[in-house]
């Protein structure tokens, strides 16, 4: 069965690959295939990950504990009911297929709106910006850290558009744009050797799993 | 046509095939060129060093099989340089697609290495959905968003998770990720819990990253293959990351190669556009 697996990974590689020539049914075939498999694999994960773990196990888990007598019953109550407005919720979503209906789906929307700005908007003041401002400021001891801090201050300036960049702000933003420039570069090459690496990873695969050359 | 017209003009299926060439013949004739070791690399390697043994260490599996090139060589020495240290494991994923399978897979094969026994020595929780929740909730305790783990055993059962509660009992955090999901894990994991977080990336993510190293935000950053091939050399156990060094190295120098090439073809032929 794994020499089975390695061999339908091993020629979907290649289909894949024959793109690089030009486009042509393996390459389509292969394509299909991969999409079909993620959206059935991804379908059966979420139905056993969110709506069997998450939702009908658990209402079933209190409503045996209720049915039973055990524990306290208010707690078990107002779990189901917890529970069953998340899944109520969940539904609403699937108003939007129907154009009619599909201002029910605000609700839900609005929910998950508030809920996560306000989960992000601590954590990501807490802890990204505060600690990263603190940071260009306390390394100002080193050379380093006078030119990140010279390097943000720039960057910063040149994305303030309230006033035009002429003088002092023009000659700040065009250090900005300097290094901005470095940042791109920088992302770049790390972009080609993520890149490469996944091609290496894949030869890697074909050439010591599957044909075993190596 | 000159041979600078015929450079600017050439078929990108060369480029492709010259590409090709230069990753294959060090994966057939095997080279070792040597990989230098980033502070930041050995900053994670001495974090997980300086643990206690015995100690609790969660290490996730956050990325899809598309990237395991470069995150499964670092998944793999890092679960060598734990094991070996008798340190027991927490894995999870916040992944959907693969995540979870490739968890299960490779701490199985370690473990079998390692003589580790699962329940005692590691445990598999799986993949849930909704990541910040996820993340959030098990700051106050693991068992209230994995009941069960990856198999469906309840954690009540594994003797494991009756030590580790929450990330109050987790000394280190290693994060193998391939996405966004490190921010979260910095913002507020460490932020609000204080546990040390490292982690090893993709090359794409890295460079956003060292801010958070020189913040102290983070301790120890590997970045893509390269960082996979440190950890390796660090932690002696040199495998497919090492040897894909070699093809990178090549791959960079013909890169660089022809984009000096192409940049001469340009302004050459400019120079004549001019001059005509």
């Amino acid at each position: 069965m794994e020499t089975l697996g390695i061999w339908v990974a091993g020629l979907s590689t290649l289909a894949l690959f024959s793109f690089l020539y030009k486009d042509n049914p393996f390459y389509r075939m292969a394509e299909h295939i991969f999409a079909g498999l993620s959206a059935g694999y991804y379908f059966g994960l979420i139905y056993q990950a969110v709506i069997l773990q998450q939702l009908v196990d658990p209402i079933g888990q209190h409503w045996q504990m209720l049915d039973a007598g055990t524990g306290d019953t208010t707690y078990h109550t107002m779990k189901i009911i917890f529970l069953l407005f998340a899944g109520l919720l969940g539904v609403m979503m699937f108003s939007r297929f129907f154009p009619k209906l599909s201002w029910i789906s605000r609700f839900p929307l609005a929910f998950i709106m508030g809920n996560t700005a306000g989960i992000y908007l601590m954590s990501q003041l807490h802890g990204l910006v505060l600690p990263q401002m603190a940071a260009t400021f306390v390394n100002l001891a080193s050379p380093l850290g006078i030119v990140i801090f010279f390097g943000v201050v720039a960057t910063l300036i040149y994305f303030y558009f309230s006033k035009e960049h002429k003088g002092v702000l023009g000659v700040g933003a065009k250090v900005g744009i300097w290094f901005i420039m470095v940042s791109f570069g920088a992302h770049f090459g790390y972009t080609v050797m993520a890149r490469i690496s996944l091609l290496i990873g894949q030869l890697q695969f074909i050439l010591i799993d599957w044909l075993k050359i190596v | 046509m000159s041979f600078w017209e015929k450079i600017g003009q050439i078929d990108r299926r060369w480029i492709y095939l010259l590409v090709a060439l230069a990753v294959i013949f060090p994966i057939v004739v095997p080279v070792q060129l040597p990989v230098g070791i980033t502070p930041e690399a050995r900053q994670l390697y001495d974090a997980v060093e300086a643990l206690p043994d015995s100690c609790a260490v969660m290490l996730t599996f956050d990325y899809y099989p598309s990237t395991v090139a470069e995150t499964m060589p670092m998944s793999v020495a890092a679960l060598h340089h734990l094991f070996r240290k008798d340190i027991r494991i927490v894995t999870m994923t916040t992944v959907p697609l693969g995540g979870p399978s490739i968890a299960e897979n490779v701490m199985a094969d370690m473990a079998a290495q390692y003589g580790k026994e699962y329940g005692i020595d590691y445990v598999n929780l799986g993949y849930k959905a909704n990541y910040t929740a996820v993340l959030l909730g098990m700051g106050a305790s693991i068992e209230s968003i994995y009941p069960a783990d990856n198999l469906g055993r309840p954690l009540s059962e594994l003797p494991l998770m009756q030590e580790v509660k929450n990330y109050d009992d987790i000394e280190f955090i290693f994060v193998v990720a391939d996405n966004g999901i490190i921010d979260t894990w910095i913002s507020i994991v460490n932020a609000q819990f204080g546990t040390p977080v490292g982690a090893g990336v993709t090359a794409v993510m890295a460079p956003k990253l060292y801010s958070f190293v020189e913040s102290g935000q983070m301790t120890g950053l590997l970045g893509g293959m390269r960082g996979a091939a440190e950890y390796e050399i660090l932690a002696d156990q040199q495998a497919m990351a090492v040897m894909g060094m070699c093809a990178q190295s090549l791959v960079h120098l013909l890169i660089i190669f022809l984009i000096i090439l192409g940049n001469i073809a340009f302004f050459t032929m400019k120079a004549k556009g001019r001059e005509s």
